[in-house]
């Protein structure tokens, strides 16, 4: 994990998401008890009320769910301002029951539009990400 | 037990709005005015009162503002545990402590002054936004309502709702000299060529960040009777999130929802009406395309009817079927993270605002779409009881 002070707000389950794309692994938590996919990760799982999760190593391949692009870089992502227009997105990941993961478009926006496949690209960590490795998403052409 | 028609809001107060950093007084004493100005209104003496309701990250409590009001015993106090969505439930709140006598004379406020603050989009969502939004440029108001809003368009719903409520707000702060907006006619062309914030959303889809107060008194509805003010009574307010909604970070089902289905649900069984009823809406607008989709979560569209319900000529005030935002709306009025929509609604009740609905007796005010969790409120005259 990077020295770079960490990220405050959400739940705070997501440790192992991060860590593991530093490592180069897109990998997303389901229950140990019943299987159900949890994303955001969680503590418990609320359907059948185990504490275990299991971190599954996938294929960063997805659907582009939906998108903008952002013509101006809001106070609490000031860093993206050189990027300006740039484009943010969701991500539908199939092998993990359509659970859909925040990213930023990495590339050419050719073909850009709702529904087409997406690949993630792994990105080290940067200011621009707040000193998180992230995933980039790439149309697939 | 209901809490439908048991209080009343007997006043309201506000300070004009100022560009944001601009306000002359720091961000308590603009709290205190609109407060004092409240009371004032419902002829209540602010010493009397004995309860205060906020939410969000509103920083101005019951306690520190004591000394100033002359408060004589302090009795309740409490903060609704979410962002603008809370403002409906801080009523239901405020209701229930005293409906439960836990307090008589409760003030729901909300205060914003980035000159003793910071700027309104930090101060909501500092440290709450989760990393995966944050990560990758995405905050966790613009960039993600704009995000709904193209999967919204995706689904059906024309830019032209978005368009027609953006303009219906302007429209309406024609007649309302106290809007940031007055004097200032959006035509189509202007919106059509004002710059892109995040597409698919134009610069007049955007509210905006104002200095500014405002304040309302509830109290019983016996004591309302015996007030100088039309009450406007509390029919049903009520706070939540579905089982698939809540802080799922953008995997809330459906996704262009903004949480508000279960909420109107139970809306219309508490206050025993329905969309057909209403006859005026204050609808939060932080985003444009967001007030379009509480308002499909509410029915009074569908995604598939949105483009002929959502026109400009029905949601403008007097003649309008369904008019929103008659003051000009967070857009075209001014933005106190949604708290000057309430007020509004009161006054339509009253009769008193600049574009009033001729009869108005049931008047809805929906919290802020997309918090995790969300609130929405119907007013009503006393003939609604």
């Amino acid at each position: 994990m990077s020295q770079t002070p960490r990220i405050r707000g959400g739940i705070g389950a997501d440790g192992p998401y991060w860590d593991a794309l530093e490592r180069g692994v897109f990998q997303l938590p389901r229950c140990a008890g019943c299987g159900a996919w949890m994303w955001p990760a969680h503590y418990r799982c609320g359907d059948c009320g185990s504490w275990d999760m299991e971190w599954v190593p996938l294929d960063p391949i997805g659907t582009l769910y939906t998108w903008t692009r952002m013509h101006q870089a809001p106070v609490l992502v000031r860093e993206r301002i050189e990027d300006v227009p740039y484009v943010t997105l969701l991500a539908e990941i199939p092998a993990a029951g359509g659970k859909r993961v925040v990213g930023a478009l990495h590339g050419s926006e050719d073909g850009l539009a709702i529904g087409v496949p997406i690949r993630g690209v792994f990105l080290p960590p940067s200011p621009k990400t707040k000193g998180y490795a992230t995933l980039g998403w790439e149309i697939v052409r | 037990m209901s809490l439908r028609g048991k209080t009343a809001i007997v006043g309201i107060g506000q300070t004009p709005y100022y560009k944001r950093g601009t306000a002359p007084d720091p961000e308590q004493k603009l709290a205190l005015r609109a407060i004092v100005a409240a009371c004032e209104d419902a002829g209540i003496d602010p010493r009397d009162i004995d309860g205060f309701v906020s939410y969000g990250s509103e920083r101005n409590t019951g306690q520190q503002m004591l000394p100033a009001l002359g408060l004589r015993d302090l009795r309740f106090a409490a903060l609704a545990w979410t962002h603008g969505g809370g403002i409906p439930g801080a009523l239901t709140i405020a209701a229930a402590a005293i409906v439960s006598g836990q307090a008589e004379i409760v003030v729901v406020h909300r205060a914003m002054a980035e000159g003793s603050n910071q700027r309104l989009q930090v101060a909501v969502t500092q440290d709450e936004t989760p990393a995966q939004f944050l990560v990758n440029g995405v905050d966790f108001i613009l960039a993600r309502s704009a995000q709904r809003a193209m999967r919204l368009i995706h689904e059906g719903v024309p830019q032209e709702c978005f368009e027609a409520i953006a303009r219906a707000g302007y429209f309406h702060a024609q007649n309302n000299p106290g809007a940031m907006g007055h004097g200032h006619m959006l035509t189509l062309e202007a919106y059509a060529a004002s710059r892109w914030i995040g597409e698919p959303l134009h610069l007049y889809d955007c509210s905006r960040e104002s200095d500014a107060a405002a304040a309302v008194v509830l109290v019983s509805a016996e004591r309302a009777r015996d007030l100088r003010q039309k009450p406007a009574y509390l029919l049903s307010a009520p706070m939540g999130a579905g089982a698939s909604q809540g802080s799922r970070e953008d995997n809330h089902e459906p996704y262009t929802s903004v949480g508000m289905i279960g909420l109107a649900d139970r809306l219309w069984r508490e206050s025993g009406y329905g969309p057909s009823d209403v006859d005026v809406a204050q609808v939060y607008e932080n985003f444009t395309p967001m007030a379009a989709m509480a308002l499909i979560d509410h029915g009074f569209c569908t995604r598939e009817s949105a483009g002929d319900v959502l026109t400009f000529d029905n949601l403008i005030a007097p003649a309008g079927k369904l008019p929103i935002n008659t003051s000009g709306g967070n857009i075209a009025d001014g933005f106190i993270h949604g708290m000057g929509l309430l007020p509004e609604a009161v006054r339509q009740i009253r009769g008193t605002s600049t574009n009033q609905v001729p009869g108005a007796r049931l008047s809805l005010m929906t919290g802020g779409p997309g918090d995790s969790l969300t609130s929405t409120a119907l007013l009503g005259s006393d003939e609604t009881l």
